[in-house]
């Protein structure tokens, strides 16, 4: 598939394969992510979808193909690389810091903080201290936002599944990124919740962050989507805008079949 | 002095260089989760360098063959025994540390415990092989010109000083931004790297930390002593600080001190006294070895966050520039 | 005469290469034992066993009061040890692993138990048998002369039971539906409960040949080196891990080629440096491939 490369497109993936022994986890799959917009990726389970973001944040080191961040190519680079890139995901099943406290794990977050430096930390404790409070206020602000703010001293390890998406979801958020890749970030959140999500993820989008979304909700995905890509068994299967795809027979097929 | 004042300032000396040993092992494993098995060969680094750093050039006879002699004054061996150490670090670490599984560092640390301690005993030049170093001067005591009975309270002052810079460091580290990089990898490097930490500089960062610790440790252990061989840093050594890790409270500072307390007090003191049977002449020895291991195991399945737990951290949220109403214009906190 | 010179040494060298490698050999049998024995155990419950060099340990003792105190022939004494070690082996999972993994104790915590689990029984052994060297006594046999290699006939028993050993292992991974469990829990322990294999049986079992192989291969080491001390084991644990790796973690063939790998590399190089520090070679190949293959390198890709 011939890709057009829009110069609005701050994530682009072409040709990515990758198997695991004998299952063709990724099978040539292209697709672009442009600046400013929510794109879902969709598709049964098995399709690939979790492989394909593992693949753009460098958790698993691809067989072939390209990954562009920003024009920058950042295949199979180590992750902690392209995260510092601004491309920061989240897990499909969360995973919290479980011996750190909710706003611990908040704080975990922001890139390139003064006190990770052994040496600042200890010799540049008032500067320190400084920017401590200012990341604090941010995370402060976030877990108001996600209803999470009353278990802030809480070890996250005790959070109920669903906050534990929550608290992944605005960690993720917390370092800022420009781009963000959500692996289901609304299984188990109860649907007042989604609701909510919903509209946080729309007016990010708004101010300019880029979201690839896994989602299995599909009238979740028609409603904050601007861009669908649907995945079955490995490859890109059809492309466009979610009212579109739903009349497609492939589309159709592949949901009810598979 | 009497012999009960004596013994309880040697106590009170090692006490205090356990405390340091433990810190640096607590900052490894307690903090980063990382498996030294094989900490005490840091120590033994750390106590042959400042060693050979404060003894005369060496005469190349028996008992005298030994690299540099420098003969240089206190400070500065136990510097030069923290750099050692952290060598040894860097190098086993950029081996072991890149792996995924914390298994392999472990068997890296196992097998460089082996080979450091086979190289030493083995190669006489370094370290005067099997029957170690001797005659390590004791700092200051040029100037004091004390005898040993008395010079115990100088190096008791001397460890105290050591024991609280370490502590005060050790703290500042733990409960900063770093410390919390360190626990954030301990529970999930996969998280932490999907933040832009990169992991493995991290935990380099706290072997080598940890490794320093140990090797001021040992540094002070030869200063005291005088002496040191092959038989000072067996295995059973370096789990003895496990065990006080771990029953003290692993993550947690305060703990260490306490462990540091118990177990090799009332380890090396307590089963000293237990009889040796000419048959057997290191059935203590080999007694203490089997409850170590057993304090371990037990320590491991009844309380393994130890008897002072690391202490949750609780922010203190008064006077913060907050970003307003939630949900208000402004999603994206500054 | 440098041309001279050269070939005078060069026809020595090939002796003497011949030489190592028939060491290397039985080297090579003794470590395959104990390197499949841990790579298997590995394989099945997915954390290294840092007592398994005093599984070796045990081994050796038990025959040695089979065989000096209850005046049993060697090879008697060797099996007796090695079953007696397989149940002790059994034991130690059911009394002290199983209730830490019921507990679903972190990897960490595992392996410190596995390393205080070591210290105990080393020390154990120790305070029952003393710390001073014992040696078995048997005749080592009829020397045999192979072209330049020379064995004893005790070595060449040492080399058969390596091989009939390993044909087993390999018959029992590939021919036994139990052997097969194995392999497949040791490819993908997700997929292997999901699809219905019977993980506690399969552990028992791995936990058993585990010992098995190790006691017996304590035994063919003791012969070996002649004569040993309770550091038997612990001493020669880094050489199985430099097998083990070297053929990959968890893989019970990668470990025979290991095992023949690090037999051979440190016997001949012991031809011509001096043997106390043979063990740094194969110390130096473990970094080597920790460095270079972490996966082993007979793998294609790991599970590193
Ligand atoms: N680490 C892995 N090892 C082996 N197979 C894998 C691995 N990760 C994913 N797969 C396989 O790749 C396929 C795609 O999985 P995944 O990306 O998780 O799908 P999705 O997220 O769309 O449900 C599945 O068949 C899965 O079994
Ligand atoms: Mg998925």
């Amino acid at each position: 598939m011939a890709i057009v490369s829009f110069p609005s497109s701050i994530l682009k993936v072409t040709n990515l394969a990758k198997s695991f022994g004998g299952v063709k986890a990724i099978n040539d799959v292209s697709f672009i992510v442009r600046e400013g917009t929510v794109t879902g990726l969709i598709g049964p389970n098995g399709a690939g979808k979790s492989s394909v973001v593992n693949a753009i944040s460098g958790f698993t080191q691809v067989d072939r193909g390209v990954v562009e961040l920003a024009g920058h190519d950042i295949t199979n680079q180590a992750p902690h690389r392209i995260a510092a890139r601004g491309l920061i995901r989240s897990f499909q099943i969360a995973r919290e810091l479980q011996k750190l406290t909710v706003l611990e794990n908040m704080m975990v977050a922001p890139f390139q903080q003064l006190g990770e430096s052994p040496w600042r930390a200890l010799i540049s404790r008032r500067a320190v201290m400084r920017e401590e409070r200012e990341h604090l206020a941010a995370a402060v602000d976030w877990l108001q936002m996600f209803n999470l703010f009353p278990l802030r001293d809480e070890y996250a390890g005790n959070l109920s599944g669903g906050q534990k998406k929550l608290l992944e979801l605005a960690r993720a958020l917390m370092a800022k990124p420009k781009v963000v890749l959500l692996d289901e970030p609304m299984a188990g959140v109860n649907p007042t919740l989604t609701k909510t999500l919903q509209g946080y993820i729309s007016r990010l989008r708004d101010q300019g962050v880029t979201f690839l979304l896994i989602e299995h909700n599909l009238s979740v995905v028609e409603a904050i989507c601007d861009h669908v890509v649907v995945l079955a068994e490995g490859a890109v299967l059809a492309e466009g805008q979610m009212n579109e795809l739903r009349e497609t027979e492939e589309v159709i097929s592949a949901y009810l079949g598979g | 002095m009497s012999s009960l004042v004596f013994y309880l300032l040697t106590v009170a000396i090692f006490f205090c260089i356990y405390s340091i040993y433990g810190w640096g092992l607590n900052l490894q494993f307690g903090l980063t989760g990382i498996l030294n098995f094989t900490y005490i060969t840091f120590v033994a680094i750390g106590a042959y360098f400042a060693g050979v750093a404060a003894l005369q050039p060496g005469n190349g006879g028996i008992g005298g063959q030994y690299i540099l002699g420098w003969h240089l004054p206190f400070p500065i061996p136990p510097i030069i025994g923290g750099i050692a150490a952290a060598i040894l670090a860097l190098l086993v670490g950029y081996v072991g540390l890149k792996r995924l599984r914390s298994d392999y560092l472990a068997i890296v640390t196992v097998s460089v415990g082996q080979i450091v301690w086979t190289l030493i005993g083995n190669i006489t030049p370094l370290f005067n092989g099997w029957d170690g170093l001797a005659g390590v001067p004791q700092p200051f005591n040029s100037i004091f010109q004390l005898d040993f009975n008395h010079y115990q309270w100088i190096f008791l002052v001397i460890c105290i000083l050591f024991a609280v810079l370490g502590f005060w460091i050790i703290e500042r580290l733990t409960h900063s931004p770093f410390g919390r990089v360190l626990r954030a990898i301990r529970e999930d490097e996969d998280v932490a790297a999907a933040l832009g930490k990169n992991v493995f500089r991290y935990k380099m960062m706290a072997f080598v930390i940890g490794s320093i610790y140990a090797g001021v440790g040992g540094a002070l252990t030869i200063a005291y002593i005088g002496a040191f061989n092959p038989s000072g840093f067996t295995t059973m050594e370096t789990f003895i600080i496990w065990a006080a890790m771990l029953v003290g409270g692993s993550g947690n500072n305060r703990g260490m001190i306490l462990g540091a307390f118990i177990v090799p007090v009332l380890f090396n003191e307590g089963t000293r006294f237990l009889p040796s049977t000419p048959g057997n002449p290191l059935l203590a020895v080999s007694i203490r070895g089997m409850a170590i291991g057993l304090l371990l195991i037990l320590a491991a399945r009844y309380r393994p966050q130890g008897i002072l737990p690391e202490r949750k951290t609780i922010f203190r949220l008064d006077g913060l520039q907050q970003g307003g109403e939630v949900g208000g214009d402004r999603v994206v906190p500054q | 005469m440098e041309w001279n010179k050269r070939a005078r040494r060069e026809s020595c060298d090939v002796s003497l290469l011949l030489m190592g490698v028939g060491f290397g050999l039985i080297t090579a049998s003794v470590l395959a034992i104990a390197s499949v024995g841990l790579t298997l155990q590995f394989g099945v419950t997915n954390f290294v066993n840092f007592a398994y060099g005093e599984f070796l340990t045990i081994g050796a003792y038990l025959a040695y009061f089979f065989s000096a105190v209850a005046n049993l022939n060697i090879w008697l004494s060797m099996l007796l040890a090695a079953l007696l070690t397989a149940g002790i082996s059994w034991l130690i999972n059911r009394v002290v692993i199983q209730p830490f993994l019921k507990r679903k104790a972190p990897l960490l915590i595992l392996l410190v138990v596995t390393i205080g689990l070591s210290l105990f029984l080393e020390n154990g052994v120790q305070a029952i048998a003393g710390p001073s060297f014992q040696q078995y006594v048997t005749a080592p046999g009829a020397i045999v002369n192979i072209g330049p290699m020379i064995f004893t006939a005790q070595q060449l028993v040492i080399v058969g039971i390596a091989i009939v050993l390993m044909t087993v292992v390999h018959l029992l991974l590939k021919y036994t539906r139990i052997g097969k469990a194995m392999r497949s829990m040791s490819d993908d322990p997700d997929l292997a409960r999901i699809s219905g294999v019977p993980i506690q049986r399969v552990t028992d079992l791995a936990w058993l040949i585990s010992g098995f192989l190790a006691g017996l291969a304590g035994v063919v080491l003791a012969i070996n080196v002649t004569s040993f001390t309770p550091a038997l084991g612990s001493q020669f644990l880094f050489i199985i891990f430099a097998a083990v790796i070297v053929g990959g973690i968890g893989r019970p063939y990668g470990a025979m080629l290991g095992a023949l790998l690090i037999g051979l590399v440190t016997e001949v190089s012991a031809m011509y440096i001096d043997s106390a520090y043979k063990t740094v070679v194969a110390f130096a190949i473990l970094v080597i491939v920790l460095l270079f293959r972490p996966q082993g390198i007979f793998t294609s890709r790991g599970r590193v």
